[in-house]
């Protein structure tokens, strides 16, 4: 049960309070969470359950805006978590972006919206389409109208009829002038190559997002080639059950807009599209660094804003680096940042150069660990392909769009391979 | 996405900061406008007066008081423009508390928008209505409420229901008069509409758990919830509901008892598809029904931990980052309880270079827990990666897993050649976590020795700073001194810098090392041995001075009796303590999907009522800066909390509290009647101090007498009452005990009274009570907090008896108020205790 939500803007003042039980929550709890996250040193990586003196609070962090929920008593803790990311979400949604500025501005929709989503410390109604009818969001279509026909409610007359549906995640009746669906697979490779330059762990995370605009109450079948390299999948609650567990076909009533229809795991991957291969030498005090990029699997299509980021160690003075494609940053906290966008047909991108260490220090003790991106687009690298989508009881036949996609989760390389000899042979 | 992390002009009170606009101004310029707009029906006005509202609302979230504008925006409200009805419920629903005979104004428009055509009016009026919460309201509230709970649309059947339940802790005696709770459990178990039903069902647990205390036939109802018929009915209907009902329903399905394993296993079929849900709290929720449903059948047990495992893993690496951090939270508590289970899953706890140090730290945890003959291997060097991380506590707490496996005897082998890689990596916090693990390691596996010895050797001392780092290895130079030539030269430098070793405890490692040096090399170590005992007869502390007398007294007696004592064969360890008991363990796994497996410590720890003193304190100074409340409220709040806590505590404490709360209330009428006291005291402080056993009837009457007279005087004489009960000077009990027995026994009384103001000066440095307290017996068991709030948690033990007392007394040192709750084994001599316990914490501080 929660007591209260505080929006918090990322100077830490409060934007938006709403109060929901009985008992008041005093605003100074968010100076307390402030304090608290000021004294850490690595603000962005505060528990997402704190305990206060007085409350305990969640808190999810996005775009510049802290969503802190408080209570008292014991409640399944991934319930206020998740409760507090649907908010988070949906205010995206509505407000076309999340930032101070559009919260401020709407400040009224995000109280009406509130109001709807959770009653007395329990969530309500976080389906975004049921809200949607409830609480028109506000578009510049709506201001035209208002202005035009002097009408300026942004409520709705009517209640949504889904609350009492069957179909709760779906409007009663939209009408789509063109009947379109769009299916994307969404996949993130998460890889970790350790300091022998074995691929340790390799893993995908994807996501079936579909983009339904399609009129009246159709039914779905979506089917893949090969579910059989799925290794736990997790589903939207439109989704039925049974004929995914008899012949892995995903049966549906879509929710009216963009969705995510499924998300999967496939583990143990064998290979990864590219290689990495630092390179560091250290001698009296220097330090020589080389780091080499190419495709080590041609996946078939470009692979595109490819990127290498690493953290200089704080032992290191300063750095001399240069590349032959592409570009190199030093951010702050000594974090180097090579964008490479694509590779180039003619040459390996490298990048090289000299760390100055620190006075004392004959050579580098700290290995750094190289976080790389990359975007694939067209291809699944997961294997999965999508069979075939039937739409039921429509007139006409929808345009069907499919799409994939492959990125970099967490993909590091803690591999340095190093030129000097071996430790272990002096002892 | 980095946060800026310049400190901020942070409002930490309601009242506005000098930085921003007082608003003085602006809301009496408010006030007029509203005045004007108030009765105008000219066309455009609504949106004239929307800009309004919005002014005002956004001036009351920024902060500023615009609750005198509260009759202009009532007589604004009567409009048919529904956002600006909505803002009006919005700053009505904020206000009304602080302006009760204001509030009466809105009931007029509110009921009357109850009778809206408009189902979405009546649903937002009916429940702007009961979120007034002004108590003297409620007889509004009924009317409504009773049709709102009839009414044909969904909506406004679904506000009432939640209406009831704010009407319930308003006022609980008009909610149950009203007869609400039966229309609640009709509708539950009838209504069409699923979030009808979910409401029902929250709002009934929540009242029917706080009436049972009072009432037999509500403790019925509350069973009859988690009877089989309403959780089949609720079961077959769970896939119609959202999924935050879901959550409801799962969280009342897991304490369910079903009757035989065939029901088990029929729940467990139709819930199987909840895992796959997309909402992580779902699934928690749906684990936790199957690991409590089978926690006696041992076989399916384990298969459940097979079936939860891939859905829980999925939720670590999958959906937001947020979530991820409660869910392998419950992950490790799995881990923790059967590890071999998750031996081939190892993988997925590696930590990636981009995860918060406490995520890391719980991964790593797992990591150690899950290592096996088949694993070690891989785990192992995993966790050498980490050694050279960037991150020094991560890297620090890996090596020290690398050094709990190796403890867990794995291929004990490829982890020392590691450890003594560790020792060669020339980072000084590595070497260190490295040298207190080689000792440990040693202690287990002496056989290693000779590897060990010949790396160690190699460390000079210098480099080695940390306390815990530079006793390991002085303990290593003293074991093997034979193995390791320098040895006795490496002491003797030791020896020499002794005024510069700051850590009493290197230096007590440091004469036990150079004793046992001398028993095997004595020609080399004599001069060394006489230097480090001089050195450590003068040294200021303690123990070091009184070991070095130990060992010279044995020493000038005999040699021989001296190396028995001092350097005997040793045995290897063969197991080290574990840190957390099994019983705290098995009390988190019980709650399993709370707060409690987050912060890894069962909810009595931290939540409980008990457990509360400081937190219901700092409550109150929260309601102190707020303003004031009036009395009512206050008690409706406690009344809140209560039954909030009720909800919370398992089957035997709830007996526990209904036992003492009637006793509260059997001895709440004399006190009422028989003495001046209850009128000088507010009613909630009376429903504290009341709670008397009945054990002994006939010395009541004696401790109201104290009572009055404690309460009266702030500084009574010390003697006013001769303590006639006799201690043990010598009682002791550890922690643990303590926290057992603190959960297993009633409190037998509580009361608060004055702190003398000699007493909270000595209060700056708690430490001071603790000595002063022990010298009158009482033993302090843990105490902690802040100013201005102290806890502290002591025990005492009658004099050759083994009876205890166990106290927890709550000190604030800004009302100088102390609160004392007082559990004993025998009932009887509580009140005498009492009596002493006060006597010897108002001398606290008198010269």
């Amino acid at each position: 049960m929660l007591q209260c939500i505080f929006l918090l803007s990322d100077s830490g003042e409060v934007m938006l309070e709403k109060q929901l039980t009985g008992h008041r929550v005093d605003r100074s709890i968010c100076g307390w969470f402030w304090d608290h996250y000021l004294s850490q040193d690595d603000a962005s990586k505060i528990p997402q359950v704190i305990a206060s003196p007085t409350h305990y609070l969640f808190q999810v962090f996005r775009e510049g805006i802290t969503f802190l929920a408080c209570t008292q008593v014991e409640m399944p803790p991934l319930m206020g978590i998740e409760f507090l990311c649907r908010v988070a979400d949906v205010l995206t949604d509505y407000l076309g972006g999340l930032n101070e500025d559009l919260v401020k501005d709407n400040f009224v929709i995000v109280y009406e919206l509130l109001d709807e989503m959770i009653d007395n410390g329990f969530p309500l109604t976080t389906e975004p389409n049921i809200l949607r009818e409830m609480i028109t969001p506000p578009n510049l279509v709506n201001k035209v109208l208002g202005v035009v026909t002097g009408n300026s409610t942004n409520m709705s007359n009517t209640l949504p009829g889904a609350t009492a549906s069957c179909v709760p995640w779906r409007t009663t009746d939209p009408k789509h002038a063109n009947n379109e669906i769009y299916v994307d697979l969404v996949e993130e490779m998460d890889a970790i190559i350790n300091r022998d330059g074995m691929l340790v762990k390799c893993e995908i995370y994807g996501e079936v997002q579909v983009n339904s605009q399609l009129s009246g109450f159709p039914d779905l079948t979506l089917s893949f080639a090969n579910t059989s390299i799925l290794n736990d999948v997790r589903f939207h609650p439109c989704v039925r059950f049974r004929p995914w567990e008899l012949h892995q076909i995903l049966s549906f009533v879509p929710p009216d807009g963009e969705f995510k229809l499924m998300s999967y795991r496939v583990k143990n991957l064998k290979s990864t599209p590219i290689y990495v291969k630092p390179q560091l030498t250290s001698e009296g005090g220097n330090c020589r660094i080389s780091v080499l990029v190419g495709i080590r699997n041609d996946p078939g299509k470009t692979i595109d804003s490819l990127s290498v980021q690493f953290q200089l160690p704080s032992c290191v003075l300063s750095s001399d680096l240069t590349t032959n494609h592409g570009t190199v940053d030093i951010l702050t906290n000594k974090i180097c940042y090579w964008s490479i966008g694509r590779i180039p047909k003619d040459k390996a991108p490298s990048i090289s150069g000299n760390l100055v260490l620190q006075t004392g220090l004959e050579r580098l003790n700290v290995f750094p660990v190289f976080q790389v991106g990359f975007k694939i687009m067209g291809v699944a690298l997961s294997g999965l392909q999508i069979d075939k989508l039937d739409v039921k009881s429509l007139p006409n036949r929808p345009y069907k769009g499919f799409r994939a996609l492959t990125r970099a989760g967490e993909f590091e390389i803690r591999w340095a391979m190093s030129s000097e000899p071996q430790q272990q042979n002096i002892s | 996405m980095p946060r800026p992390s310049h400190p901020s002009r942070f409002p930490s009170s309601p009242s506005p900061s000098p930085s921003q606009p007082s608003g003085k101004g602006e809301v009496s310029d408010l006030k007029l406008q509203l005045r004007q707009l108030a009765g105008s029906r000219a066309p455009g006005t609504d949106d004239s007066k929307r800009d309004l509202f919005k002014k005002v609302i956004s001036y009351m979230t920024v902060g500023i008081d615009v609750s005198s504008l509260f009759s202009e925006m009532v007589m604004c409200s009567a409009t048919a423009d529904i956002v600006l009805k909505k803002m009006c419920y919005l700053y009505v629903g904020n206000y009304a508390k602080v302006n009760p005979d204001l509030a009466l104004l809105t009931i007029n428009f509110l009921q009357k928008d109850c009778k809206d055509d408009d189902p979405m009016i009546r649903g937002l009026a009916l429940r702007s209505l009961c979120s007034l919460r002004v108590a003297n309201l409620v007889e509004y509230l009924v009317g409504p409420l009773g049709l709102g709970l009839k009414d044909a649309n969904g909506y406004v059947r679904m506000v009432a229901v939640i209406g009831v339940l704010k009407l319930y802790h308003i006022s609980a005696s008009t909610c149950v008069d009203a007869d609400f709770p039966t229309m609640l459990k009709h509708l539950m178990l009838n209504d069409p509409d699923s979030q009808v039903v979910a409401n029902c069902l929250t709002a009934l647990q929540e009242i029917w758990s706080a009436e049972a205390t009072n009432s037999e036939e509500a403790s019925k109802e509350r069973e009859a919830l988690l009877s089989k018929p309403v959780i089949y009915y609720l079961l077959n209907r769970l896939k119609e509901f959202n999924e935050w009902a879901q959550c409801t329903m799962l969280d009342m399905v897991a304490k369910y008892v079903p009757s035989d394993s065939n029901e088990i296993f029929d729940i467990m079929n139709l819930l199987e598809d909840r895992l796959q849900h997309a909402n992580g709290a779902v699934v928690l929720g749906t684990v936790k029904v199957f690991l409590q449903l089978t926690l006696s059948m041992t076989d399916v047990h384990q298969q459940v931990y097979e079936r939860i495992k891939a859905p829980l893993l999925t939720l670590t690496s999958s959906g937001s980052p947020e979530q991820s951090y409660a869910v392998l939270s419950h992950l490790h508590l799995l881990v923790m309880r059967a590890p071999i289970l998750f031996a081939s899953d190892y993988k997925h706890f590696y930590c990636q270079y981009n995860e918060p140090s406490y995520v890391k730290k719980l991964k790593l945890e797992m990591l150690t827990a899950v290592a096996n003959a088949s694993n070690t291997y891989e785990i192992v060097t995993e966790l050498c990666e980490y050694a050279a991380n960037v991150d020094i506590p991560i890297a620090r707490e890996s090596i020290r897993a690398v050094g709990k496996i190796a403890l867990q005897q794995y291929d004990v082998n490829a982890i020392v050649d590691r450890l003594l890689q560790f020792l060669e990596m020339e980072k000084d916090y590595v070497t260190a976590e490295a040298l207190v693990l080689v000792k440990d390691l040693l202690r287990k596996y002496p056989q290693w020795s000779h590897d060990c010895i010949a790396v160690v050797g190699n460390i000079s001392s210098k480099n080695v700073q940390e306390p815990k780092a530079k006793a390991a290895l002085i303990w290593m130079l003293g074991e093997y001194a034979q193995d390791m030539t320098d040895a006795p030269y490496v002491l003797e430098s030791l020896v020499e810098n002794w005024d510069e070793e700051h850590s009493s405890e290197v230096r007590l490692h440091l004469l036990t090392a150079v004793m046992k040096c001398f028993f095997r090399r004595a020609p080399e170590m004599q001069k060394t041995l006489g230097a480090a005992l001089a050195a450590g007869l003068s040294d200021f502390h303690q123990d070091v001075h009184d070991r070095a007398l130990f060992y010279y007294r044995l020493l000038k007696y005999d040699v021989a009796t001296a190396e028995r004592v001092v350097n005997p064969p040793k045995q290897a360890v063969s197991v080290f303590a574990d840190t957390q008991s099994n019983e705290v363990k098995d009390r988190i796994f019980d709650e399993f999907n709370s707060l409690s497996v987050v912060y890894q410590k069962p909810s009595y720890m931290f939540i409980d009522k008990e457990h509360r003193g400081v937190f219901e304190f700092s409550e109150e100074l929260g309601n102190l800066s707020i303003g004031v409340e009036s009395a009512d409220n206050i008690v409706a709040a406690q009344i809140v909390g209560a039954t909030d806590n009720d909800l919370l505590l398992s089957t035997e404490e709830k007996e526990e509290s209904t036992v003492s709360s009637s006793n509260g209330s059997a001895y709440s009428a004399p006190l009422y009647g028989g003495s001046s006291l209850a009128s000088s005291l507010s009613q909630s402080e009376l429903a504290v101090s009341s709670s008397i056993t009945p054990a002994n009837p006939s010395p009541t009457g004696l401790s109201l007498d104290d009572l009055l007279g404690l309460v009266s005087s702030p500084a009574p004489a010390p003697s006013s009452s001769p303590p006639s009960l006799k201690l043990n000077p010598k009682a002791a009990m550890d922690p643990a005990t303590f926290q057992q027995k603190w959960r297993q026994l009633p409190i037998s009384l509580s009361q608060e009274f004055f702190v003398n103001p000699q007493g909270l000066v000595a209060l700056m440095t708690p430490q001071i009570l603790l000595r002063h307290m022990q010298g009158q017996s009482i033993h302090c068991a843990a105490s902690g907090g802040q100013a201005p709030n102290f806890k502290f948690f002591f025990f005492a033990q009658k004099a050759e008896e083994p009876s205890m007392y166990l106290v927890e007394c709550v000190i604030n040192s800004s009302s100088s108020k102390a609160q004392v709750k007082i559990k004993a084994d025998d009932k009887s001599t509580a009140e005498a205790f009492l009596a002493m316990f006060q006597s010897a914490l108002s001398t606290f501080g008198m010269p």
